[in-house]
């Protein structure tokens, strides 16, 4: 009796291979490609954890971007849609080679307070993130569902888009080169959120989808 | 008429080309259903994969900070201690303005007023700290610069505690309370009285700030 107390509070207390130690809790274990997948980006991903940097991974298996530092998630926005041009261009480490334009304002000196700050607001919605590993990643903004012109003018946009890939593509029948091999879509507050949080140099990982 | 019969005809035939365009950006919701296979079928069995996915989640939850630490969202003028997961505090903090001063005598060079954004660690803690007001105050205010050092201290501004981690940047108090939760600071992070006394006291020096 004694014995099976013992050996339920050791069984209680030792730390077992739980969920919470999984990197990827939605990773499908009997999955070959999903597992060498994870396994690759973990690889990638404990040489960024392992320096005082934070990084951003783009998971597109779980459609979140992570902002973390030390493998700890410090912010998540959630992907409403993705396209992918090129996948073998979305292994590795990537890093970004400048952040979104961002009009700052210029202090007037002996003006006090009137300075308005920088807000998210300012942010961008529809920007390119170019690495040094040329790749390049399309964010662009969900439209409001209540929002005709925006809906419009997404609608343009994607179908400009896939216009300009295509039309790049007769003859040579290869993919475009000039067209984002990753186009993310997320909220205007998350697109915003995205750019105010990407630093110069950062790094970025991308988790592909070998399976949905 | 035949005209426009053309012209409707060759539009038809334009959208029906882009629409079956060989296509290699399928466009993914986040609960859509596509089949993917980019990631290569070679490779190790899968009983190997999986146990090397598991030493690596593992690898990567040892590199999370098993002390507390300081969380900054500087979008949302948030600052968090968590430990193990949990929120111990959560906070209304001002940060950086993003804003701009010119450096004076230097056409190329300026001030930017960013909160830094990465990770950091507490590298001193000071109790009724006095503020050196660097040349960027003066200039902001249009003031000349001080001959005398001793112009540049000022008492009480900084609240009853501050918290450096490098560059001149502290988590200090603030007299200006009613600018909590704006991007007001010269890079600076303030707390209220309060909060300034629970980060003090949770906090050691080697304490991990993450900023993002």
């Amino acid at each position: 009796m004694n014995f099976c107390a013992i050996l339920l509070l050791f069984a209680l207390t030792t730390p077992s291979w739980g969920k919470d130690l999984e990197a990827f809790p939605n990773l499908n274990l009997n999955n070959h490609r999903s597992v060498q997948e994870a396994t690759r980006v973990l690889e990638e991903e404990l040489k960024l954890a392992a320096r005082p940097h934070t990084y951003v991974l783009i998971d597109l298996v779980g459609n979140t971007i992570h902002i973390k530092g030390r493998g700890v998630e410090l912010h998540h926005m959630p992907i409403a849609q993705w396209s992918v041009g090129s996948w073998e261009k979305l292994t590795g480490i990537h890093r970004l080679v400048a952040r979104p334009q961002v009009v700052r304002r210029k202090i007037e000196p002996g003006k006090g307070d009137e300075q308005e700050p920088i807000s998210l607001a300012d942010m961008p919605t529809d920007y390119d993130l170019s690495f040094s590993s040329g790749l390049t990643i399309n964010v662009a903004p969900l439209a409001a569902k209540d929002n005709l012109v925006q809906a419009i003018t997404f609608m343009g946009k994607f179908w400009w888009r896939r216009l300009k890939n295509w039309t790049s593509m007769i003859g040579t029948d290869q993919p475009s080169t000039s067209a984002a091999p990753l186009e993310v879509t997320v909220s205007v507050d998350h697109a915003q959120s995205l750019a105010w949080s990407l630093v110069d140099g950062m790094a970025v990982l991308i988790r592909r989808a070998a399976d949905q | 008429m035949g005209r426009v019969f053309l012209a409707c005809a060759a539009v038809t035939f334009l959208l029906v080309l882009i629409a079956t365009a060989p296509d290699t950006r399928p466009v993914i919701s986040a609960s859509s259903q596509v089949v993917h296979r980019p990631v290569a079928q070679d490779g190790p069995g899968l009983r190997a994969l999986q146990a090397r996915y598991k030493t690596l989640s593992k690898q990567l939850f040892q590199l999370k900070p098993t002390q507390p630490y300081i969380l900054v969202d500087t979008a949302r003028n948030r600052l968090y201690v968590k430990h193990q997961g949990e929120v111990v505090l959560d906070a209304i903090a001002s940060t950086g303005s993003g804003t701009i001063l010119d450096k004076p005598g230097d056409d190329s060079s300026q001030w930017i007023f960013d909160t830094p954004r990465g990770e950091f660690l507490v590298q001193s803690k000071l109790t009724k700290p006095t503020w050196i007001k660097p040349d960027w105050a003066f200039i902001e205010e249009g003031l000349g610069l001080p001959k005398n050092a001793a112009e540049r201290a000022e008492q009480g501004v900084l609240g009853d505690y501050a918290l450096g981690f490098g560059k001149g940047y502290f988590i200090h108090g603030t007299l200006y309370t009613r600018l909590l939760g704006k991007n007001v600071t010269h890079g600076c992070i303030r707390l209220n009285d309060t909060d300034l006394k629970g980060v003090y006291t949770l906090a050691r020096v080697g304490t991990p700030i993450m900023i993002f």
